[in-house]
């Protein structure tokens, strides 16, 4: 579904590389943990895949698309396909819940009947139900990033970005959301999760891909899993 | 994007900017008063020349009794046998003129105290200073040169004047007109542009929380550009429907009614742009609204909301 092919990213000339040479092949149905300390790269790895930026060297392939080759107009495309989610949640704080999350199928072009169908259903899947009518700040941090999980996956993407969805929240918020987020997983949506929180790693035994200052340190399946050293940074 | 959501957007987008809103309005009402202006300017020039070119006659000034530091009226007033000679050269010049008349000197004094009733230069010109004349209507007003020549120093002749130099100095003054303002015109789109690219910088900038999301969920570049061209080209038109407001205003009691009271009274002159002209250049400003929007929003768009 993603996969990185001797992928090196400099945000500028000259820059030492935010990737380097990085090589993964994330399939379809998979859940990846991207982890390592804060500045080795998982980030730009999320950039790359949604072309918020392009690869300096190598290429990144999305949905069996060469990212390098995709031409400006077929950019929205891609990134129906992905949905993505966000430390901050990012939600609009003039619109209730119900609102953030029809706003992405409005932009999209959704007739109102898809809306009024799809919204609550994906409330439903996140454990939202009942609270559509809420304004963001009237609502916990878990649940602004289940809003978020929402408006992420509303128009039914094959692919998850999370780039550190539990670094504001509590443990135990964290681990709800995880399972979210695992729960989508076993829907058949491939989900990649970026985080420095091993705790949450070490628990929920996935996939395991470690970055450190931009090198591919480690690449290990569900089933070869060995535990996340505790400090990361 | 469907029309209500996108409606929605642009209230939304209004409401957040509603002084750069009103900014964009004036400038571009500004902009385009200038520029009808300038167009109408030119309008009444050509309707001018229509007209005046048509009537305008040369004038075959005779000799007054005042008049002896002329050399062709070293006699003093023209005498009767003069004034026959001319009468027969105008009946030889046939094919050029159209039809000539003879204006005596009480009916010109007639005429000049009719047009300078309310001066009090008229007491002091004696009748005997106005002089008599031939009027000459061509049958080419292209032709001046000839009859000109023909009658210019002629015996009893004073002056053989052409209404058109008269008229054209009007067309020169006008025509200055029409440029000033377009250039004025232009100053004012280059105003109008800086302000409108401005706005969308700031609008941009104000909504960049939504244009992020819909960027991240894959909106195209003409979902997330639209509300921002839609409220350019409701602004631009607004300020055109304004100009086009100032426009009648000044045509209708400007031109239409002040004008044409003053210089008929005086002139006789006619042939003044109305209302109609205004309704001719209306595409042209409504176009002109819709171009100016179109073109730096998108200009704009391209450099300050990415996709
Ligand atoms: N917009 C940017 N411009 C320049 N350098 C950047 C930018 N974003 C990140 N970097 C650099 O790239 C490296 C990787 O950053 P990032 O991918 O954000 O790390 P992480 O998400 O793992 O904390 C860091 O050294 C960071 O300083
Ligand atoms: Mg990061």
């Amino acid at each position: 579904m993603i996969t990185f092919e001797n992928v090196t990213m400099r945000y500028a000339k000259g820059d030492t590389p935010a990737l380097q040479s990085v090589d993964v092949e994330i399939g379809r149905g998979d859940f990846v943990f991207v982890v390592g300390a804060s500045g080795s790269g998982k980030s730009t790895m999320m950039r790359l895949i949604i072309l918020e930026k392009e690869a300096t060297q190598g290429r990144v392939l999305v949905a069996g698309k060469d990212l390098s080759r995709l031409p400006n107009r077929k950019v929205p495309g891609l990134r129906r396909q992905v949905g993505t989610v966000f430390q901050d949640f990012r939600l609009l704080s003039g619109k209730t819940v119900h609102q953030n999350i029809a706003y992405v199928l409005q932009v999209l072009g959704a007739r109102r009947h898809t809306i009024r169908q799809l919204v609550p259903e994906t409330l439903e899947l996140v454990g939202l139900q009942g609270k559509g009518k809420r304004l963001p700040h009237e609502l916990s941090g878990g649940e602004q990033q289940r809003v978020a999980i929402a408006r992420a996956m509303v128009n039914k993407p094959p692919i998850l970005l999370a780039d550190e969805p539990t670094g504001n929240l509590d443990p135990e918020t964290s681990q709800e959301i995880v399972a979210i987020l695992d729960r989508i997983n076993r829907t058949g949506t491939t989900v990649v999760m970026a985080t420095h929180d091993t705790t949450i790693v070490n628990r929920f035994r996935k996939r395991v891909v470690q970055l450190r200052d931009g090198v591919l340190v480690r690449d290990q399946a569900e089933g070869e899993y060995e535990a996340v050293e505790e400090r990361l940074v | 994007m469907r029309a209500g959501f996108l409606f929605g957007e642009v209230g939304n987008g209004l409401r957040r900017n509603t002084s750069m809103f009103v900014a964009v309005v004036l400038v571009t009402m500004v902009s385009l008063f200038f520029l009808g202006s300038g167009l109408l300017a030119q309008r009444q020039v050509d309707t001018l020349k229509g007209y005046w070119y048509d009537k305008v006659q040369v004038s075959i000034f005779l000799c007054t009794p005042d008049s002896t530091d002329v050399a062709s009226c070293a006699g003093g007033g023209v005498t009767e046998v003069q004034r026959e000679g001319l009468t027969g050269d105008l009946d030889r010049l046939d094919g050029l003129v159209e039809e000539y008349w003879y204006e005596s000197n009480e009916q010109a004094y007639e005429r000049f105290r009719e047009q300078f009733r309310n001066s009090p230069v008229l007491d002091s010109i004696p009748q005997d200073a106005i002089p008599e004349s031939f009027r000459v209507q061509l049958a080419d007003p292209t032709k001046y040169e000839v009859v000109a020549s023909a009658f210019e120093g002629a015996p009893g002749v004073e002056s053989v004047e052409d209404q058109r130099e008269v008229v054209d100095r009007l067309f020169t003054f006008l025509n200055a007109v029409s440029l000033s303002a377009v250039g004025l015109a232009a100053a004012m789109v280059v105003c109008a542009v800086l302000l409108i690219s401005t706005t969308i910088r700031l609008t941009a900038w104000s909504r960049r929380r939504e244009t992020n999301i819909m960027r991240l969920v894959g909106a195209s570049a003409f979902t997330i550009h639209t509300p921002f061209l839609v409220e350019t080209v409701l602004a631009t038109l607004l300020g055109a429907g304004l100009s086009i407001g100032l426009l009648w205003a000044m045509v209708q009691y400007g031109i239409s009614g002040f004008l044409t009271d003053l210089l008929a009274g005086q002139t006789g002159m006619i042939g003044l742009i109305g209302p109609r002209d205004l309704w001719v250049i209306t595409p042209i400003l409504v176009g002109g609204a819709v171009l100016l929007a179109v073109v730096t929003s998108w200009l704009a768009l391209r450099r300050h909301v990415r996709v």
